[in-house]
């Protein structure tokens, strides 16, 4: 039944969509302004989703596995995905809503993206790939290097996740100015309203528990991911192979219808064409991130959503150094004109 | 006084650079009013307003995809 795939897409896109969930935003503010506030719904989001998956695998509802902890392919290719979905102007999942908005400069960066993952995965690099990913180290997760209970950790991390909420929710000085409604009801709330960060994490959260049990029931025993998806998708269309053609590759078509209909229904869809230099930085950064995800094995989902969840050091590692990577990009092509104007020839060119 | 800024086309998260450039060159009870077409925007550009406790004094849709904010410097 990958057609639940499908279904949990389409919802996924739509959420993400109306919440505006960026993670890109969420690791680039922390260099580029030190604003932590999308950093820390990112936390809430790992704590719901580490709750729901450790109660489903306690449960043996799922067999979460135990995997080694590619050490090299974790810091490199989260350095390279953090740098590149900057100059993309969205991670994986970002570039799918955005392409779902109109945003012909994500379309770009999308189809650039599934494309090297293919090249990377599929294709003649996936040698390389695989080498790299083979370099590890034993015991890959915090439960396994300590032996402690994963409860421990899921207990920390919720903490720090209320921690964090009640923090943001006291810090605002004034109350955020709001859209005037034109709705009422159901429609107002999903197509109109300004969703919070937090509630939004909390509900990605779910989705990403769900989904996991749903996949799993059509012998694909991972939860929400997106670069392997987009390679499969690649792989089918090029070869008709329907053997790629799995959840995983209905989840990433379902996250684009999704977030075309959220942005339809709420009066955000528009073709927008960019100028050339941002279509070439899309490119760029399509490349970058397909590369970067094949070797981190995962990208801003996989890694910094599902594997953090389950303590892995592949996700939290990757996903610090994707933070790195986002820094620095941030501050090397992240500037006011004004600003780009006055700096040197040189500079000015890498922007 | 009042300045218009227009980052039609601009993707997060210029749209707010560009916002917060242009805020620096003006005086308390100033106004600026942003013209964007990124959707991100309609969160985080209310967002630093709030943080900042700048008055948001008009704040509405233009078109599909297309919004226009008037924020006061305090």
């Amino acid at each position: 039944m990958i057609i639940t795939g499908l279904i949990v897409g389409l919802v996924l896109g739509f959420v993400v969509q109306r919440g505006r969930f960026c993670v890109t935003g969420a690791f680039r503010d922390l260099t580029l302004t030190g604003n932590t506030r999308w950093f820390s719904a990112l936390i809430v989001l790992i704590a719901v989703h580490s709750i729901g998956l450790f109660l489903l695998n306690s449960f043996g509802v799922i067999t979460l596995e135990a995997a080694p902890f590619p050490w090299l392919a974790s810091i490199v290719g989260g350095l390279i995905f953090g740098w590149a979905m900057v100059y993309a102007g969205g991670c994986a999942t970002g570039t799918y809503y955005r392409a779902g908005e109109g945003l012909v400069g994500s379309w770009f960066a999308l189809i650039f993206y599934a494309l090297f993952s293919a090249v990377m995965k599929l294709g003649p690099l996936a040698g390389f790939t695989e080498g790299i990913r083979g370099i590890t180290l034993d015991n890959g997760s915090l439960q396994a290097s300590t032996g402690i209970s994963p409860w421990v950790f899921v207990a920390i991390i919720a903490a720090i996740a209320i921690w964090l909420t009640v923090h943001h929710a006291r810090k605002l000085k004034t109350p955020m100015a709001t859209l005037p409604p034109r709705k009422t009801g159901l429609a107002h709330l999903l197509t109109e309203k300004r969703w919070n960060p937090f509630a939004t994490a909390v509900v990605i959260g779910i989705i990403a528990t769900i989904a996991w049990p749903l996949s799993a029931a059509t012998g694909r025993n991972s939860g929400l991911g997106i670069t392997t998806p987009s390679a499969n998708l690649v792989g089918y269309l090029t070869t008709g192979d329907t053997q790629l053609v799995d959840w995983g590759v209905m989840l990433v078509i379902g996250i684009l219808v999704g977030s075309f209909i959220a942005a339809k229904a709420s009066g955000e869809f528009r073709v927008r064409v960019p100028d050339k230099g941002t279509i070439i930085k899309s490119i760029i950064g399509g490349i970058g991130m397909g590369v970067g995800a094949a070797i981190a094995g995962g990208c801003t989902v996989g890694n910094a959503m599902v594997s953090t969840a389950q303590f892995e050091y592949q996700g939290w590692v990757s996903m610090v150094f994707m933070i790195v990577g986002a820094g620095i990009a941030a501050k090397v092509s992240i500037k006011p004109k004004k600003s780009q104007a006055a700096a040197p020839a040189a500079e000015s060119r890498t922007v | 006084m009042k300045q218009v800024l227009e980052t039609d086309g601009q993707v997060c998260p210029f749209p707010l650079v560009e916002a917060k450039d242009a805020m620096t060159g003006l005086e308390a009870g100033d106004e600026l009013v942003i013209n964007f077409d990124c959707t991100q925007a309609t969160e985080a550009i209310p967002q630093w307003a709030a943080e900042n406790g700048y008055p948001v004094t008009h704040f509405d849709r233009v078109t599909d995809a297309s919004w226009t904010i008037t924020v006061q410097k305090a």
